[in-house]
């Protein structure tokens, strides 16, 4: 599905990523633990295009194509997802608006029809309803006023609709409670098939209680120093990140 | 009366003369745009060449043209007058403020005729009055000048939106307006301009406010070349409560400028100032806005707050919201931002496959929309949308 060969990517001159290789396959459900500041989230922001970010070597292959000079909106076109940390808050575009606007620039590039309102509404119902949350939700501004988790679940709320190839959910868990944890674990639960691929940045386990991984990837300062399987989280719980660098 | 009023104008502005960019109301717009106009009369248009309906009030060069009103349907509810036929000075009453500016005072001393227009006690009006402004002439550089006076007696609710049409070569017009808003009287007055022409607009609207008023002021301003305008409200009475939302889109090399005023003179009264300006281009925004607080004015709850949205690093904002508090239990805010449309924003949006663009043009719509859902007249508000449309696409 992507394939990432000796990416290296700085900000303000500043190196943060020192060459990166990883392949996620279709199908499978990849986690990348690490340190604060080992690149984790810069990784995320490369991967969807930040053009905040400068990329200085390497290559980033979606399918068959290279994405690594793409704009934004064409590695999402081309089935790239982003799940922000922390989304902005948009006042004043409706999330029915924007859901509609997104979903419709995907159905475009994809050679569909546009979604008609009627049916987009009945489509994104379906989802909220799996959500737990309310049909007003689409009238709100994006993340305006949205609590921490409201926010994580419109996330994943956009992930289900736009239906992506990679979905990069970075500390998607962060500040949820025990019940939002779960319902957004539905959600990706729900997305991932043996056609899409997931990749989970984090620092816990417990998401990962109700995701299992297929692989597993341990980052220290701008590199994956260590790949495993599920293990490997149990032994960051128990041990942290210290025993790698030995 | 009129004759003494316009005598006494006439000496102001002689005395002096257009105002200088000292003045802390006319520090970030020359006056000397406008002194090459100078007054003519102009040429009489035949009314029936604009499109009105029975719900339209039409100024031609800004006389009420009293033909119109035989099909005017609210006419029962109206009474009108020549301003010439008002003795009553409190009629003609109008701030320090605008009595001390020489630009007022050349407005007062320039025009040719006016009305004083009189909705009837408790008179309800179920849809809009709508005004049409139509401002015509054939020779070039040419002021006119307008002053018509509104009053609304105690208990009416009227809703007007105010249209202005410029037609013929560049003019300069110079708009007075008084409105008296009786007790328990509420009054929306939503105000379009989308200019085609190059029209210099300059005008002064003072609201005289009694007790338990409500008063909404929407305004969109869209394409003036130049364009000031001075709101004043006097809460003079318990109870009332002024909300003013505007909305500018300006590009080129457009100036615009809001100054707005609201006095408040006694308790328990509400106030809400939001103005927002988009500009591209070139364009320049001045936003002069202040809330006095009388002393005695106690429970006063007011806000002011100006935001622009600059898409160019040449165009530029001026903002200066004031308050000035002389009573010790108020509630009072201001705030004002200036700057450009949020890069995290714009990732966030394309990051979901929206074009950049697209999702340049959705951030500027909902920085307008903010302003425009606050707007109290609906017609108001799909007008501005229409227009908000055409002039991110054009």
């Amino acid at each position: 599905m992507i394939k990432i060969e000796n990416l290296k990517a700085s900000i303000d001159d500043k190196d943060i990523l020192k060459g990166i290789n990883l392949e996620i396959p279709a199908g499978e459900v990849h986690v990348i633990m690490g340190r604060n500041g080992s690149g984790k989230s810069t990784l995320a922001n490369v991967i969807a295009g930040n053009e905040t970010y400068e990329v200085d070597g390497g290559n980033i292959t979606m399918e068959t194509t290279d994405i690594t000079e793409m704009s934004i909106e064409n590695r999402a076109l081309e089935g790239i997802f982003l799940c922000f940390q922390y989304p902005v808050a948009i006042p004043g575009v409706s999330m029915a608006y924007f859901l509609r606007s997104a979903l419709n620039a995907h159905r475009k590039y994809q050679g569909k029809e546009e979604m008609d309102a009627l049916e987009f509404l009945n489509k994104a119902k379906a989802i909220l309803s799996e959500l737990g949350l309310d049909d007003s939700f689409l009238k709100r501004s994006i993340n305006d006023g949205f609590s921490g988790g409201e926010k994580k679940k419109s996330e994943i709320l956009q992930l289900l609709t736009i239906n992506p190839k990679l979905a990069v959910l970075d500390e998607t868990d962060s500040g949820l409670d025990v019940d939002a944890l779960r319902t957004v674990a539905k959600g990706v639960n729900k997305f991932k098939n043996e056609n899409n691929s997931v990749l989970i940045i984090t620092h816990y386990q417990r998401l990962l209680d109700y995701i299992k991984p297929d692989v597993v990837h341990l980052m220290i300062d701008g590199k994956i120093v260590k790949t495993g399987d599920m293990s490997l989280v149990e032994k960051v719980e128990k041990d942290g990140y210290s025993w790698l660098e030995k | 009366m009129i004759d003494i009023l316009k005598k006494t104008s006439s000496d102001f502005f002689n005395k002096q003369g257009y105002p200088s960019k000292k003045l802390e109301n006319w520090k970030f717009t020359s006056s000397k745009n406008l002194i090459k106009f100078v007054k003519q009369d102009s040429p009489d248009i035949v009314s029936r060449k604009i499109k009105t309906d029975e719900s339209t009030l039409l100024f031609i060069n800004g006389k009420l043209c009293l033909d119109t009103l035989e099909n005017f349907k609210f006419k029962d509810n109206l009474e009108i007058q020549d301003l010439v036929n008002i003795n009553d000075e409190n009629v003609f009453a109008f701030s320090n403020t605008f009595s001390n500016d020489a630009m007022f005072n050349l407005g007062m001393s320039d025009f040719e005729s006016g009305h004083y227009i009189k909705f009837k006690k408790n008179t309800t009006l179920e849809n809009p009055v709508k005004i049409i402004n139509f401002f015509g002439n054939n020779s070039s550089d040419c002021r006119i000048t307008s002053f018509n006076i509104f009053h609304f007696e105690e208990g009416s609710q009227v809703s007007i939106i105010e249209k202005d049409i410029n037609e013929g070569t560049p003019s300069f017009n110079l708009k007075l307006n008084k409105f008296i808003c009786d007790d328990a009287s509420n009054l929306k007055f939503g105000k379009y301009i989308e200019e085609k022409s190059d029209c210099h607009l300059l005008s002064y609207s003072y609201y005289e406010v009694g007790k338990d008023v409500c008063l909404n002021i929407d305004s969109m301003n869209k394409n003036s070349i130049f364009s000031k305008e001075f709101i004043e409200i006097d809460l003079n009475n318990t109870g009332s409560d002024a909300k003013v939302n505007i909305l500018n889109l300006v590009k080129n090399e457009q100036h615009l400028d809001n100054n707005i005023l609201i006095n408040h003179n006694a308790e328990h009264c509400t106030s809400f100032q939001h103005v927002r300006n988009i500009l591209d281009n070139k364009s320049t925004a001045v936003f002069n806005g202040k809330v006095i607080v009388a002393e005695g004015a106690q429970h006063t709850d007011s806000n002011q707050s100006n935001k622009n949205l600059l898409l160019s690093l040449d165009s530029t904002a001026f903002s200066n919201p004031q308050l000035e508090i002389y009573a010790d239990d108020v509630s009072c805010g201001h705030g004002s931002t200036t700057g450009a449309l949020d890069e995290n924003s714009i990732f966030y949006l394309r990051a979901r496959g929206i074009d950049q663009s697209s999702a340049q043009k959705m951030l500027i719509k909902a920085f307008a929309k903010e302003v425009i859902d606050e707007f109290s007249l609906s017609s108001v508000q799909d007008i501005s949308e229409i227009a908000l449309d055409s002039w991110i696409n054009g």
